[in-house]
């Protein structure tokens, strides 16, 4: 009996502790945290209201219905992984990129498709073969207040080109491939940037990449300072940094366009793609990046959410090195391409979110040759061209890393598949850590690279030149093909001042390519977002999201 | 052997357990694949900038001079610098410390909120329904991959029932205290609350499953030992019996398990960390491994590694409360 009401006590006290859990779950779960606002405190930003996004959900929305109530429109935005720091001028990577551009802008810019469009300049041409004047445009300011000058924009370059300035040896000096100085044109709101040389390429780099920086405002502060703070003439500023975790901004009223349409902007991260997909279709957040295929229809079948997707500036490939055998010989290269069925990889491994290549520059970029078809897939054509090539019975080790690129195991395996459905070659795949493999594949000697390899490679001035000389040239930094006749092309390509000419150059060199097959031609990644109906937004193309061009449906 | 012997002895024992996980950690880097360069300069860069950017970093001197350089800077609180990104490696570090020990703890109160009832209610019940059901949950607690529990906690009640977030770590809870004390306004800490109850659940639900099983098969243990005839033929109160004397005794080891998950805890919250985009430690080390930022990766395990070595000696410091027979040799 003592038993039995020790058990009931016990029952009790457990159900006492059980339901104090089940409180606490239920107050964290049901509460209405309308104070959210308030959990900020002032130091770390005025603005919390910019977390939180999309509708639907009582929990992270509550930011948003609040904003809504106060008639502000809200935006979260959630990348793979968040900035090495805000300094515009010392990072490579998109993921930074994203983050800074909504603060920042170059002199030149590009649309949606990637044309040139003018940016902080009003105005902009070709004035010498080896110099681009820039015209300022008046009435832009800084965050700060201050007005943007052409001595702003001249240090800004010369900054991302010259150690010497600015207190940096920028990562990005390579990006603006033959630049050497800007110089503010005395008596008129101009810049000339001068290159080494001839240099068509000159106004296409200075679209994609020259953030413009207060020259006062980066002599007065040191490179920590830089890094963790913004003042540019973007349409954002800054309004709270958390590094690692988030970055929020306010539109900027003084904006020298219209204003933007979103008022407060979040930037945050998550690393694995079922955690943003989570948070897409939650109404947590507005756009994610890098939705796996496997997720499209989740996102699809939500009401509230799409999938928006672009071909990107990345092309995925199979390098075969010219010096060794088989991929020495021609046929057996040609070979390779012909037993690959890359529409049905396209279709069936990608889910459609890719294009189908036959050469090495993509569609809508600067040289590409309209005329050029990816090859067929003919089974028969390629295993007589291998019996051709004297290497029937060829044992070949394709190394590919492992989810660095959309679906890349999966390419591989895929192609490894189709060559092993050849009776004369026999194929394996060779998972590789992907800094170890681009390691070899950057060393400067062609003997460390492995034979056979998959990469990609991303090239966001939209101009053949930036993929055919570091991937194809005799001397490229990341080439293992030798071909004379095809370096001369891309060299008279890079002297010419005349467009004309230099993209029937281009368009030339890639059928040259194409025929000599140094590579199997894959596909074109698309870049899969994310986006919740709650916004009007499209994809681009150049892999970059401008949070300017959100709209409230 | 004093108490502040015994602790002055274990912490020195843990210097050389530092040292030792410090060493290990920095050979490590030379023996995995991937060069940090590769990282940090575009595929494309040219043998020169490869160069500029190793001597920047230091890499090209002889592994004794970086060992040494980094072991005096360690003496001064100086992890180096992120490769990635340039910052300072320690302020990195110690600004996702919090995150991951509020997790940690957070899943150690769930455990033992629920554990040490359920143990105790199992024990006492022993082959009734209530023991069956506890031993059940705690293997199935056991068995399940903490991922996919955490995978389908976010679905059910995140993007289902839309009770709890998905994800994220908006506030921490020392801001939240901060702004209740000084305003008075609880909505961090209901904020907090909703965005720790899941990625706490998900991560304490092996360590709950495990405290039960102990404290169900201590209890028993202990309820079968004389004394505990004694205190009941002394007409003890058989809740005194149970939770003053049973129950403390059973705790010892309890304390023990507890003290090593803690830390186990502190070091494992990756998955966790990462399907919550928790900003803890575990995603840093994640994402500094996938770019071989090793400043990052060989601060956080020393980091992670001290904090185990500092549990444990907390831990045996604690059995004095608990156990006053112990006695330190």
């Amino acid at each position: 009996m003592t038993d039995d009401r020790q058990s009931r006590v016990s029952r009790r006290r457990y159900l006492q502790l059980a339901g104090g859990a089940a409180a606490t779950a239920a107050l964290a779960g049901c509460s209405n945290d309308s104070g959210e606002l308030n959990t900020e405190t002032p130091a770390e930003g005025a603005n919390d209201s910019a977390g939180g996004g999309g509708g639907g959900n009582d929990t992270d929305s509550s930011d948003d219905q609040n904003n809504q109530e106060s008639g502000e429109f809200a935006v979260t935005i959630t990348q793979g992984q968040m900035d090495s720091g805000l300094d515009p001028h010392d990072h490579r990577e998109t993921t930074t990129d994203i983050i800074v551009m909504q603060m920042y802008e170059g002199a030149l810019d590009r649309d949606r498709e990637g044309q040139v469009i003018e940016g902080l300049a009003e105005n902009y041409e070709q004035a010498e073969p080896n110099r681009v004047r820039l015209t300022i445009r008046e009435g832009v300011t800084f965050h700060n207040g201050d007005e943007l000058t052409p001595q702003d924009v001249a240090f800004s370059i010369n900054r991302i080109v010259n150690p010497d300035v600015g207190n940096l040896a920028s990562p990005q000096s390579d990006q603006l491939a033959g630049i050497t100085e800007a110089q503010v044109v005395d008596g008129e709101r101009a810049v000339d940037v001068i290159s080494d040389g001839v240099n068509p390429m000159a106004i296409g780099l200075l679209a994609s990449y020259g953030d413009v920086m207060q020259q006062s405002w980066v002599e007065s502060n040191d490179n920590s300072y830089i890094n963790s703070n913004a003042n540019g003439t973007g349409p954002f500023q800054l309004s709270n940094y958390v590094q690692d975790e988030r970055v929020e901004y306010t539109k900027y009223e003084e904006y020298w366009r219209e204003p933007a349409a979103v008022d407060a902007l979040t930037i945050t991260s998550a690393s694995e793609s079922s955690t943003r997909v989570n948070q897409l279709v939650s109404g947590e957040t507005d756009i994610i990046v890098n939705v796996p295929p496997q997720e499209v229809s989740r996102i699809n079948s939500n009401e509230s959410t799409r999938v928006e997707a672009v071909p990107s500036t990345r092309i995925i490939y199979n390098g075969m090195r010219y010096d060794v055998e088989p991929f020495s010989n021609l046929q057996f290269r040609r070979a390779m391409n012909y037993a690959v069925d890359i529409n049905t990889i396209v279709s069936e491994v990608l889910s459609d979110f890719a294009d189908a290549t036959g050469q090495p520059t993509l569609e809508g970029f600067t040289g590409y040759n309209p005329n050029i078809d990816p090859y067929p897939y003919d089974v028969e054509q390629a295993e007589q061209l291998v019996e051709e090539s004297g290497f029937a019975g060829a044992t070949i080790e394709l190394h590919t890393p492992v989810g660095r690129y959309l679906k890349d195991l999966e390419i591989a395996q895929a192609v490894v598949g189709y060559i092993n459905e050849l009776s004369n070659v026999e194929a394996s795949v060779n998972q590789r850590d992907f800094g170890a493999l681009a390691g070899e594949l950057t060393t400067g000697n062609i003997e460390d690279m492995p034979h056979w390899y998959l990469i990609g490679w991303g090239n966001e001035t939209f101009d053949a030149s930036q993929t055919l000389i570091p991937l194809l040239t005799t001397d490229g930094a990341l080439s293992s093909w030798s071909n004379d006749q095809f370096d001369q092309l891309v060299s008279q390509a890079g002297q010419t001042a005349n467009a004309d000419e230099r993209e029937s150059l281009f368009q030339e060199a890639n059928q040259l390519a194409h025929d000599q097959a140094p590579w199997i031609f894959l596909n074109r990644q698309y870049s899969v977002y994310g986006a919740s109906s709650r916004i009007e937004w499209q994809a681009r193309r150049d892999e970059s999201i401008k949070a300017y061009e959100i709209m409230q449906p | 052997m004093s108490f502040a012997r015994f602790i002055i002895k274990r912490s020195l024992q843990g210097i050389f357990v530092v040292w030792g996980v410090v060493t290990v950690v920095f050979l490590l880097r030379f023996s995995t694949p991937g060069d940090p360069i590769t990282f940090i300069a575009p595929l494309d860069a040219s043998p020169e900038l490869r160069q500029r950017i190793a001597e920047e970093l230091g890499l090209n001197q002889p592994l004794y001079v970086q060992y040494f350089d980094y072991l005096t800077g360690l003496l001064t609180g100086d992890m180096g610098y992120s490769y990635i990104s340039g910052t300072e490696a320690a302020t990195r570090i110690f600004a996702r410390v919090p995150a991951t020990v509020e997790l940690a703890v957070a899943a150690t109160v769930v455990a033992i909120v629920i554990s040490i009832p359920l143990g105790v209610i199992s024990a006492t019940r022993r082959h009734e329904p209530a023991d069956y059901a506890a031993t059940t949950f705690s293997l199935a607690g056991i068995s399940t991959p903490n991922f996919w529990l955490g995978i389908m906690l976010v679905l059910v009640f995140a993007v289902q029932l839309n009770f709890l977030p998905t994800s994220r770590r908006p506030v921490g809870i020392v801001q939240a205290v901060e702004v209740l004390v000084l305003s008075g306004n609880y909505a961090g800490i209901v904020l907090w609350l909703q965005h720790i109850t899941l990625p706490a659940i998900t991560l304490g639900t092996y360590f709950t499953a495990l405290v039960t099983r102990l404290t169900r098969s201590g209890m028993l243990d202990e309820l079968g030992k004389s004394y505990v005839d004694a205190a009941r033929a002394k007409g003890l109160p058989e809740t005194l019996v149970r939770y003053k004397h049973a129950l403390r005794n059973t705790l010892i080891p309890v304390i023990t398990v507890l003290g090593l998950q803690l830390g186990t805890l502190i070091g494992g919250a990756v998955i966790t960390e990462a399907v919550f985009a928790w900003p803890g430690l575990g995603t840093l080390v994640i994402n500094s491994i996938n770019t071989r930022d090793w400043p990052l990766i060989q601060g956080c395990l020393i980091v992670i590694g001290s904090s185990f070595v500092f549990v444990n000696i907390a831990v045996d410091a604690l059995y004095a409360y608990v156990n006053p027979q112990v006695v330190y040799d």
